[in-house]
């Protein structure tokens, strides 16, 4: 309504460009000052700044999930991240040992760094007497994008084909539902090829819970 | 008066009279149509989160009978619980479209009540005033959360009962498509019950064409929960969350 006022009496009474324009700066100068003060530019929510609660994010992990000694000595270690420091390329060697088509860098880069959680596994290989030299290769990651408070859907689920089988898949999607349940996160959603229905069926997810079902965008031509 | 054309083109890329719908005056239209379906009144689209008062929205999502947790708690009459405003206000921030409708308060009102043909001038000089945040009513609202690169998913489409079926839905759909197109998200889900299949069908959503199932966590508390288990409840469930896992042996 200020907006309108503050519009009529300009165009009444001046000149009606440069009057104009002095409005269009004030209003933006007081955006402004009011973004100034907010946390984040990019969502304006009126209401006063944050309290850490809220803004609480998930505290990274790591640690040692399977340790075995090799044949020759060495050791490897597999290692759980929730860190989400993950290697673009190194992901994208794995996506491409798994099969899955090709998607843009740019884009992979994009969805990791906006993702509520990326959990990783990486295997350590340290070999005897050469404590410097340590081999670590990304073998698995799970990831969830959230509203951080009701939502969650968690997408690329993979593991090396040549690790699999060992429950490491389990493991990466089980820390993730954890990390969404210990925020109060309730519904935790994934959409499910139909050759891993079984395997998530049996870590407690069940397909179409009440008629619940996803529908996607088709483009129009 | 140089004022009303300038405000209106000033608005015009905001204001929505409806796509089929004649620009008429709504009401003298109604009151005269009959079995005609009442012409949209005008309505503001932002997608701005600043415009949403968050008292607002709770009580749209009341009004729309709308809980964020897929499974609620439903009372007796079928009213499920009202959403919890802080986390709203979380979700609402890390929601990557948000876009909201809002309608004059007697707009809302003329289309729920039969008005008659005489207004006043008073009634003229206030439908001349274009509808915005600050002077309207928030009666539709729709949210996405994305991951900015790969995938998006589409919550809580609403609009207020007495405005349903005019469309309003499917522009604030078609606005969040728009928006997440805009920024190359192709891959675009929502979840919806067997009621909202019909409305997203519609919005132009049918099956994935990968074939996936969508599945949800709904592993819940078995009759003797072991006492290290963490258990926490969404809406009327109430989830056992996986055991936390001791690191195996070789």
């Amino acid at each position: 309504m200020l907006d309108i006022c503050i519009f009529v009496t300009s165009v009444l009474f001046f000149p009606a460009r440069r009057k104009l324009k002095v409005c269009q700066t004030r209003a933006s100068f007081w955006e402004s000052i009011r973004s100034g003060f907010l946390k984040n530019n990019t969502t304006q929510v009126i209401e006063p700044p944050s309290t850490n609660q809220e803004e609480e994010e998930p505290l990274p992990e790591e640690f040692v999930l399977v340790e075995k000694t090799l044949a020759d000595g060495a050791i490897e270690q597999i290692i759980f991240s929730s860190g989400g420091d993950v290697d673009v390329y190194d992901l994208q060697a794995l996506c491409d040992k798994v099969g899955w088509p090709r998607r843009p860098l740019s884009k992979l880069s994009a969805a990791l760094k906006n993702s509520y959680m990326v959990a990783t596994l990486h295997s350590l290989r340290k070999s005897p007497g050469e404590e410097r030299n340590e081999q670590k290769k990304l073998i698995g990651m799970a990831r969830a994008t959230s509203d951080h408070a009701f939502n969650a859907t968690i997408w690329d689920v993979l593991v090396d084909p040549s690790y699999q089988g060992q429950g490491l898949g389990k493991a990466l999607v089980e820390k993730t539902i954890r990390a969404l349940l210990q925020r109060d996160i309730g519904n935790i959603t994934l959409f499910a090829d139909s050759q891993v229905v079984e395997f998530y069926r049996n870590l407690g997810f069940e397909p179409d819970p009440e008629g619940i079902k996803g529908m996607f965008w088709h483009p129009r031509y | 008066m140089a004022v009303a054309p300038a405000t209106v083109q000033r608005f015009a890329d905001k204001l929505k009279w409806g796509a089929s719908r004649k620009r008429s005056n709504g009401p003298i239209a109604a009151a005269a149509g009959g079995a005609r379906k009442p012409p949209l009144p005008p309505i503001f689209i932002s997608t701005n989160p600043s415009h949403i008062n968050l008292h607002e929205l709770r009580d749209l999502y009341s009004s729309s009978n709308i809980s964020c947790h897929r499974f609620p708690n439903v009372d007796a009459d079928g009213r499920v619980e009202p959403v919890d405003i802080h986390k709203l206000r979380i979700a609402l921030r890390h929601s990557s479209v948000v876009v909201s409708v809002f309608c004059r308060p007697y707009d809302n009102d003329d289309c729920t009540a039969k008005s008659s043909p005489m207004m006043g001038l008073g009634d003229i000089l206030q439908r001349a005033i274009p509808v915005t945040p600050s002077n309207g009513q928030l009666v539709g609202f729709g949210r996405a959360v994305s991951d900015q690169g790969l995938t998006a998913s589409i919550y809580d489409i609403m609009v207020m009962p007495s405005l349903r079926r005019m469309g309003i839905g499917r522009m604030i759909v078609k606005r969040i498509v728009r928006i997440l197109t805009s920024r190359d998200i192709f891959d675009i889900a929502a979840l919806c019950a067997e009621n909202e299949r019909l409305f997203f069908q519609a919005c132009g959503f049918g099956d994935d064409i990968l074939g996936s199932t969508t599945m949800m966590y709904t592993r819940m508390v078995s009759s003797y929960p072991a006492s290290d288990q963490m258990v926490k409840c969404a809406g009327r469930r109430v989830l056992l969350a996986p055991s936390l896992r001791q690191p195996f042996a070789s």
